[in-house]
């Protein structure tokens, strides 16, 4: 509640009254209400803010020791009791580190990107580049990592996808060069870790801490994330483009309108991942390998997740990932994106009957989307409004066993930003090159 | 000693506009509800009303449902625009989980 007023203005308080979460529940005892009442009238009458002004700009912070390593160590615990840290080392954004990460600007350090939400927080692309630099980035991820957060700041609903019970996290998609210029990854284990191309996790981890310490998505507090979904880097990847099989375009052009070899971002808010094993067994054809495969995500994507109503019209229900390999074999014998999203749309529809069953439609019901609550007279009813809304992204390791389904969380929009990179970009990439060894065919093993 | 600078990485917050000054008191006072209708809202709200008419005699208290009701609708403009121009003096919001 604190972020929430903030966020909109008011000093970070509110006069409130808290009781433990089981009064909340069907069914549960609330007479604490009526035993604490004065409280209420109080709030009315006599609450007072303790924030009399804005908390100004951000400040420098100064630790001592007798040695680097126990300087650092203290600074580290500072991240922690200032409820900034994630529980993994960080390093220092001193002003040494966060000018160095700021040569990938092309805007001015004060720059304002936005108000994170809920809290609030002004978003400058210094803000950005201290967050990076605690995460280890390096001056080349930043123009992704402004672009993502424009991108994240530009999101329909963003305040609460911040604040959620069901803790959805960034899924951010790259397209165009950068990708392979920076090191991220497209390939086999790309949502990490990766020691070859360690791009995804700063930039993700970096979002992460600008989400927390601006944003105020603190568990339990900021965000009501009931899992957390192992969001300490959220997922940055990149699609891969160069084995897009012959006339397939790039998602960031299917969904977005991009250019092929546009660099940029697209965003869709995930909650969570599941490995798909669509490979046959025995001694499948071509076609019935493929077909069997369909099914198999088909039968993934075919669950009542509710949480993704806000986006049924003009988001989407989640990324199904498949491999470069899959896609050029599949391109063979005649699949092409439009009839695999066809077909996983049609097939994943959901029987009313079932939804009913599930208590499904009241949440139809409170929707704000009038085609929403008309949907309800589909049956079966499709899990978005068109098979276009299923982002379908050609990336992984080349190896044709897994598909990946990366399931929605209320994304109502997916948006994308054009990444921009300074002019002194290719110096900053020939740094990268001499600091972590060869370029971006990298693979020492 | 080794002495390390950094950043606070919280970013700046701004107020740009101030609470509601309270009531000096709630009699003869006219007062509403903002509900999301969740977390037990339909029952909690409906005894702090009886509670504020009981305790406060010459108080008005409208319905609950005087407003909008919803996550979807307690934040529009419209819904502020009703509550102002329900002539209140105070509103109590609830339930947040």
């Amino acid at each position: 509640m604190k972020n929430a007023v903030s966020g909109i203005g008011l000093a970070p308080d509110a006069a409130m009254v808290t009781f433990p979460v089981n009064m909340f529940l069907p069914g549960s005892d609330i007479n604490p209400v009526r035993e604490r009442i004065r409280e209420i009238y109080n709030g009315l009458t006599l609450w007072k803010s303790e924030f009399a002004q804005a908390s100004g700009a951000a400040k420098m912070i100064t630790v001592e020791a007798p040695t680097y390593e126990q300087a650092l160590d203290k600074a580290n615990n500072l991240y922690l009791t200032s409820l900034w840290g994630d529980g993994l080392p960080l390093r220092p954004a001193t002003k040494e580190r966060v000018d160095w990460v700021l040569q990938g600007s092309t805007l001015p350090r004060t720059h304002v990107l936005g108000k994170f939400p809920p809290r609030g927080g002004i978003t400058t692309v210094e803000t950005c580049a201290i967050a990076l630099a605690m995460a280890g980035g390096r001056p080349e991820y930043l123009p992704v990592l402004l672009a993502a957060v424009e991108a994240c700041l530009a999101a329909e609903g963003f305040d609460q996808l911040q604040a959620t019970s069901g803790g959805p996290f960034p899924a951010v998609i790259v397209n165009g060069p950068i990708a392979k210029q920076i090191r991220l990854n497209s390939g086999f284990g790309l949502l990490g870790p990766d020691p070859q191309r360690p791009a995804g996790a700063s930039i993700g981890r970096a979002l992460r801490l600008i989400q927390q310490n601006v944003g105020g998505a603190l568990p339990g507090v900021g965000t009501m994330a009931i899992f957390g979904a192992m969001r300490y880097t959220n997922a940055v990847f990149a699609e891969d483009e160069d084995n897009l099989p012959p006339g397939w375009q790039p998602h960031a052009t299917q969904r977005h309108g991009y250019a092929p070899g546009t660099n940029s971002v697209s965003v869709v808010f995930a909650s969570g991942v599941s490995n798909v094993r669509r490979r046959g067994a025995k001694k499948e054809t071509p076609e019935e390998d493929a077909l069997n495969g369909m099914w198999r995500m088909a039968d993934f994507m075919r669950t009542p997740n509710l949480a993704v109503l806000h986006g049924w019209e003009k988001g989407t229900p989640g990324i199904m990932m498949i491999a470069p390999i899959v896609a050029k074999q599949m391109a063979k014998i005649g699949w092409t994106q439009q009839s695999i999203r066809e077909f996983l749309w049609e097939n994943s529809k959901i029987p009313m009957a079932q939804l009913r069953r599930a208590g499904a439609p009241a949440w139809f019901e409170i929707d704000t989307n009038p085609k929403v609550r008309e949907s309800i007279a589909l049956d079966p009813w499709p899990i978005c409004m068109k098979p276009d809304n299923i982002v379908l992204v050609v990336a992984g390791g080349g190896h044709p066993t897994h598909s990946y389904w990366l399931q929605a969380h209320s994304s109502p929009t997916v948006p994308g930003r054009v990444i921009r990179v300074p002019e002194t970009f290719e110096r900053l990439l020939a740094d990268a090159d001499r600091d972590l060894g060869c370029g971006d065919d990298v693979c020492r093993i | 000693m080794v002495k390390l600078e950094f950043h606070d990485p919280s970013g700046a917050l701004e107020i740009t506009q101030p609470h509601a000054a309270r009531l000096a008191s709630l009699k003869g006072k006219r007062i509403g509800f903002v509900s999301n209708e969740q977390w037990q809202a339909y029952r909690m709200l409906p005894m702090v009303k009886e509670m504020l008419e009981a305790d406060f005699p010459d108080i008005t208290v409208l319905p609950i449902d005087a407003y909008p009701q919803g996550n979807a609708l307690i934040g529009e403009e419209d819904t502020a625009r009703q509550v102002q121009m329900s002539g209140v003096d105070a509103v109590i919001v609830g339930n947040a989980a």
